[in-house]
């Protein structure tokens, strides 16, 4: 398994120093080639803007979201776990389906979404969510933050639920409020929870890719155009591999490096 | 503390709403299955029930029929196309053999590799763990690129013969799920205290009897949960799916074909969409239990 993991990595790094020749397409060792187009490459630096709008704008709802739902299902009355299994059904969607499912669904003409928000005023008839450069990222969004925020539930259920009730029952006895109770208490005590929740949800969050391939192919334009999709669209469109093997350690470089500070600054451990 | 009672109905509406709105593109999606295609592109109005329910996405998808054939039949007007593109069997028996092997092989070496991790010190197992983990820090798209070419040279991505496809996609699939298969059983087994093969040992048995008849059937919940993760997300996967081999079609990649240059066949990608969601959410409903366990690789216990 070591060599089935490490043999790719490695492959990647010295496609990541030849260079393609764009006639004969023959490659060569050109070592700091890619690296200095990387830096120089303006798609790149939007990909790696429009990726970390996504990922902090989906973790963000995605947290507060989980939190309040899993605050909402936290009941051992009757029905409350049906919800709650209920809740965890999304989760199993295939993600190529769940984008198809709102496709569909945030279609201008008869998209029941789209309708939706249209019949309200916000948006004129026949608008195109995802075809608008303003609007496409929300679109994309919407889909990722519906298949997710069930996975920050149930860990954040997993979490409340292993919570010791004395101090509770304290704060109780003291007279104190829910709000106190959820800042003063239950958040603190809950950091470790919300700490790995974040790890494993930003990891994935930033090589994403699903979605947006399926949704809007990184369009109109570049607009929904992230790191992981623009290495697809060159590797699949231009044929350049080492470029596109670039882009693609660029991308590991910075989830590797932002994990670490991560958990070394919160003291988490998976 | 006891909530006063309107609270508390309060809090039941709350929590049915919230459920419902998630579970509403869900069941908007089996629901598109079942409308005409005249419901689906009705453009002036969205068609919830008021439609004549029709099985006809479920009929071509699932068991090949002509959708010129059935319209001919029931003698309505219905637009034509071919019978083999939508015919989606073929996908489906890709999609359960791939997912079914892919499971056996990551189970076969977690189960084991894990009683090794938890419970003999070895040099280097630190390494190995923190190694394993890193797996889960690449980007798919990044050992997509080498993998293409490597495959290419196996033989493995063009064959014509399906055991390269299944073959190529099984490797991938398990080696993908392999660590959070084993940290996951990890997790299972640390939870065995080692007194209980100690006990067992000092009776008399081998090292072999003690995790094969003792440990091992008091994991098995676990091993089960571990399962099912590694079957949902090899069902479920797309990227790799989609490059990797031109062989076979996954579920996932097939629907995408339904998208075609003349139209999306929505009544398909629906109906395909819900079938093949079923399975999954029988088997997650069956490890509810261990489900956060194996989504946060057995760092968090409920």
């Amino acid at each position: 398994m070591v060599i089935f993991g490490l043999y790719p990595l490695l492959y990647a790094i010295w496609l990541s120093l030849q260079r393609k020749h764009p006639v004969t397409r023959k490659l060569s060792f050109a070592p700091s080639y890619n690296w200095s187009k990387l830096l120089g490459d303006e798609r790149v630096w939007n990909a790696l803007g429009n990726t970390l709008v996504y990922t902090s704008a989906a973790l963000l709802l995605q947290l507060i979201l989980g939190m309040a739902i899993a605050l909402l299902l936290d009941s051992d009355r009757k029905g409350y776990g049906l919800l709650r299994a209920m809740m965890t059904l999304p989760l199993v969607i295939p993600p190529a389906v769940t984008a198809m499912m709102f496709l569909l669904m945030l279609n201008g003409s008869f998209g029941v979404l789209a309708r939706g928000i249209i019949a309200t005023g916000l948006l004129p008839p026949g608008f195109s969510i995802l075809g608008t450069a303003s609007t496409a990222m929300a679109g994309v969004l919407l889909a990722e933050v519906w298949q997710w925020t069930p996975f920050m539930v149930l860990i954040m259920l997993a979490g409340l639920r292993s919570l010791p009730k004395e101090p509770f029952e304290a704060a109780a006895i003291d007279g104190a409020t829910a709000t106190q109770v959820f800042f003063k208490l239950t958040l603190p005590m809950m950091s470790k929870v919300i700490a790995i929740a974040v790890l494993i949800r930003g990891i994935d969050l930033f090589r994403a890719f699903d979605y947006v391939k399926v949704m809007t192919d990184s369009g109109p334009g570049t607009a929904t155009e992230t790191l992981t999709s623009y290495a697809g669209r060159i590797y699949f469109g231009n044929a350049d591999f080492p470029y596109a093997s670039t882009i693609a350690l660029l991308t590991l470089i910075i989830v590797i490096f932002v994990s670490f500070v991560f958990m070394k600054a919160f003291k988490v451990k998976l | 503390m006891e909530q006063p009672r309107h609270l508390r109905v309060l809090r039941d509406i709350a929590a049915v709403f919230v459920t419902f709105i998630f579970m509403f593109p869900i069941l908007w999606w089996a629901l598109t299955s079942i409308k005409p295609i005249s419901a689906v592109f009705d453009k002036d109005r969205v068609v919830f029930f008021d439609f004549v329910p029709t099985l006809i996405n479920y009929a071509v998808t699932l068991l090949g029929l002509s959708r010129s054939g059935i319209a001919i039949d029931q003698g309505i007007g219905m637009g034509v196309g071919g019978a083999e593109a939508y015919d989606s069997r073929r996908a489906i028996l890709d999609s359960v053999v791939v997912s079914i092997g892919a499971t056996a092989v990551t189970m076969a070496v977690a189960v084991f590799a894990a009683y090794a991790l938890s419970r003999m010190a070895f040099r280097g197992r630190a390494g190995y763990l923190n190694w394993v983990l890193g797996q889960r820090f690449m980007p798919p798209i990044a050992i997509l690129i080498p993998l293409v070419t490597i495959y290419k040279d196996a033989g493995l991505r063009d064959s014509d013969s399906l055991y390269g496809g299944y073959l190529g996609l099984m490797m991938i699939y398990a080696l993908m799920n392999l660590p959070i298969a084993l940290l996951l059983m990890k997790s299972f087994f640390d939870d065995v205290p080692k007194d209980v093969d100690e006990a067992a040992m000092i009776d008399g048995a081998t090292r072999w009897q003690s995790f094969s008849k003792v440990v091992l059937p008091m994991v098995r919940g676990g091993v089960a949960a571990s399962a099912v993760l590694v079957f949902i997300f090899s069902w479920t996967e797309f990227l790799l799916s989609l490059f990797l081999t031109t062989s076979i079609r996954t579920v996932p990649v097939k629907i995408q074909t339904f998208v075609t240059s003349t139209g999306n066949e929505w009544g398909f990608i629906a109906a395909l969409g819900t079938a093949a969601a079923i399975p999954s959410f029988i088997f997650i409903l069956l490890v509810q239990r261990h489900l956060v366990r194996g989504l946060t690789l057995g760092s968090l216990k409920e």
